[in-house]
């Protein structure tokens, strides 16, 4: 199971497309670092430049004034890093991950990993492990190495920049979860791509669900509910990493439990379809 | 000797929503032995490669069982010792040939110290030693196949399933890869081979089957299969003649009809040279005028003869 999980995460280090996240987060950090610089004298903030623009200097009659101004500019910029992450990284993620079923599946592919001696259960839960392996390192190489730099530099430490990581995982599983079954009934990355695609461009309007469920006419407002149930609520769950990384109490964790269940049942669906079928 | 490979009425059939079913075996059963290269011919739809995903768990059985040293087929454990080279593998082009087998190796259960041990000796097995840190995109077709060979014995497998293993290998390579089959059967491997080079089948093989349209139509060993059969070209027999002697003497493959309809071609199999002997007195004694009697050539014309038989429900 160990040779499935490092061959997946192997053959998408091999994609060009990898490769280039790592290299755009690995700039992303390295500027930030070389970019911000801080003024500290005597122990307290004096000064703070941005690619060499000033900031301004903090309130020297409030010794708290400099470490808040310095709190607020660390969490925005996280909350700016979590929220491009969860939006490119899962559409990128999705565009780098998804043809890697289908060609696992294909002929003289898969007939020689289904002989080897492994369930076919853990032959597509070794594939889904390598695909998040894979995708969780680049989440928290970006994020952890942005969270590094702006703690180190400012002293700053906002734990729940790495709790957004989680987050956006979790979401990209659940998005995965469509590219999963897609593929292992069809096989094609085509229309796993663009059915994924679509339901996050439909979550869109799920999440604006407190504008628009009243204007809907009752028989189209049920649809739209049971929609907004059964569908990831992809959309919407940015909303929760915002929150998170602003240190914000989070009123509702049902976004992110209907997706995961719808997940689950998508993962299921595959499960189920993977072992039955003929290669 | 051991059974390691069973098959009991194994039938599989395709259902097809807009077109007729599909039956790509019907009620097969056979077995093979340990220490045995043993293969399996048939035309193109004959059902080789449906049996052999069948046992490789690649293709679940309509009806019937198999077993693999004793394992019911499609348990993972089935698959503990045997290889397998596909006829189309894709191995990651990105991966070298030494990188490749560890990881097949480690997919195949074999701990971290046997695939060092094993994995230089197998590269020079087969002849790739020189090129084990090559990128697998870099070779060619021959080359892929030795390295799929390697892949195949990564994991010391008892029973080794080859898929067309010489396909699109030139001369040289195809010799190679044989002499390669007779020296894995020498180190007490059993070789199950599928291929359509009947040549070759008859040149490595100790045992052959022949599936025509999913039904197992010959199963035995290679020389008996060919040692006592020959072609007769003779004055048309009488039908009543053709019933009396039919044990021994059928019509050759249809499309080889004399034009002129002064001769036909006949099938004739006897035991020994004295019964067939004796099948021509008594052709003889009835008036047959006799033009030729020769001995078959190879495997491949009573492969001909056995896949152009009428067969049943077909």
């Amino acid at each position: 199971m160990l040779g499935l999980i490092y061959l997946t995460a192997r053959e998408l280090w091999a994609r060009k497309i990898t490769l280039g996240v790592f290299l755009v987060s690995t700039l992303a950090w390295v500027l930030l670092a070389f970019a911000l610089n801080l003024d500290i004298v005597d122990g307290t903030l004096a000064g703070l430049r941005l690619f060499g623009q000033d900031l301004g200097a903090p309130d020297a009659s409030d010794p708290t004034s400099g470490l808040l101004s310095l709190e607020s500019f660390v969490i925005n910029i996280s909350s700016f890093v979590a929220g491009a992450t969860y939006w490119l990284g899962t559409l990128l993620g999705l565009f780098a991950t998804a043809s890697l079923l289908s060609s696992l599946l294909a002929k003289g592919q898969v007939d020689l990993l289904l002989s080897k001696p492994l369930s076919r259960s853990r032959l597509l839960g070794a594939h889904l492990l390598g695909v998040h392996a894979m995708v969780s390192l680049l989440v928290l190489y970006l994020l952890g190495a942005v969270w590094l730099v702006l703690s180190i530099k400012t002293g700053v430490w906002a734990v729940q920049t790495l709790l957004a990581a989680a987050l956006i995982v979790a979401m990209f599983s659940v998005m995965y979860s469509v590219v999963t079954l897609i593929s292992v009934w069809t096989e094609s990355t085509a229309l796993a791509l663009i059915v994924s695609y679509g339901l996050i461009f439909c979550s869109l309007f799920l999440a604006a669900r407190d504008a628009l469920e009243l204007q809907i006419p009752l028989l189209w407002r049920y649809v739209y509910l049971g929609l907004y149930h059964v569908l990831p609520n992809f959309a919407e769950v940015t909303t929760l990493v915002a929150q998170l990384v602003n240190r914000e109490p989070v009123p509702s964790w049902y976004p992110l439990l209907s997706s995961l269940g719808c997940a689950s049942v998508l993962y299921g669906l595959a499960f189920l379809r993977f072992g039955r079928r003929d290669f | 000797m051991s059974t390691l490979l069973t098959v009991e009425g194994l039938s599989k059939v395709y259902h097809r929503r807009t077109r007729p079913d599909v039956h790509a075996l019907r009620e097969l059963t056979l077995s093979v032995d340990e220490g045995e290269i043993f293969g399996l011919l048939g035309p193109n739809g004959a059902g080789k490669t449906t049996l052999l995903k069948i046992l490789l768990g690649v293709v679940h059985a309509t009806s019937g069982s198999a077993t693999l040293m004793g394992h019911r087929v499609p348990l993972a454990a089935s698959r503990q010792r045997i290889g397998f080279l596909p006829e189309s593998h894709r191995f990651p082009d990105y991966l070298t040939g030494r990188h490749l087998l560890d990881v097949y190796g480690r997919m195949a259960g074999v701990s971290a110290s046997d695939r060092a041990a094993r994995v230089p000796r197998l590269l020079d097995l087969v002849g790739m030693g020189t090129w084990a840190d090559t990128r697998v995109a870099r070779y060619s077709k021959g080359m892929m196949q030795r390295i799929g060979l390697a892949q195949a014995l990564i994991n010391d497998p008892a029973l080794v399933f080859l898929d067309e293993p010489t396909d699109g290998v030139d001369p040289v390579g195809r010799r190679e890869i044989r002499d390669l089959l007779l020296q894995i059967r020498g180190e007490g491997r059993t070789v199950f081979l599928n291929s359509h080079l009947l040549a070759e089948v008859e040149q490595v093989c100790d045992r052959v089957a022949i599936l025509n349209h999913g039904r197992l139509v010959r199963l035995d060993r290679v020389d008996a299969l060919t040692a006592q059969a020959y072609t007769l070209v003779c004055s048309p027999l009488p039908p009543a003649l053709l019933a009396r002697l039919a044990s021994a003497v059928a019509p050759a493959a249809p499309g080889k009809p004399d034009p002129t309809g002064q001769t036909a071609t006949y099938r004739l199999t006897a035991a020994d040279p004295v019964a067939v002997n004796a099948v021509l007195d008594e052709l003889r004694a009835a008036g047959v005028l006799i033009d030729q009697l020769t001995r078959r050539r190879a495997l491949e014309d009573l492969f001909i003869d056995v896949v152009t038989e009428p067969t049943e429900g077909t």
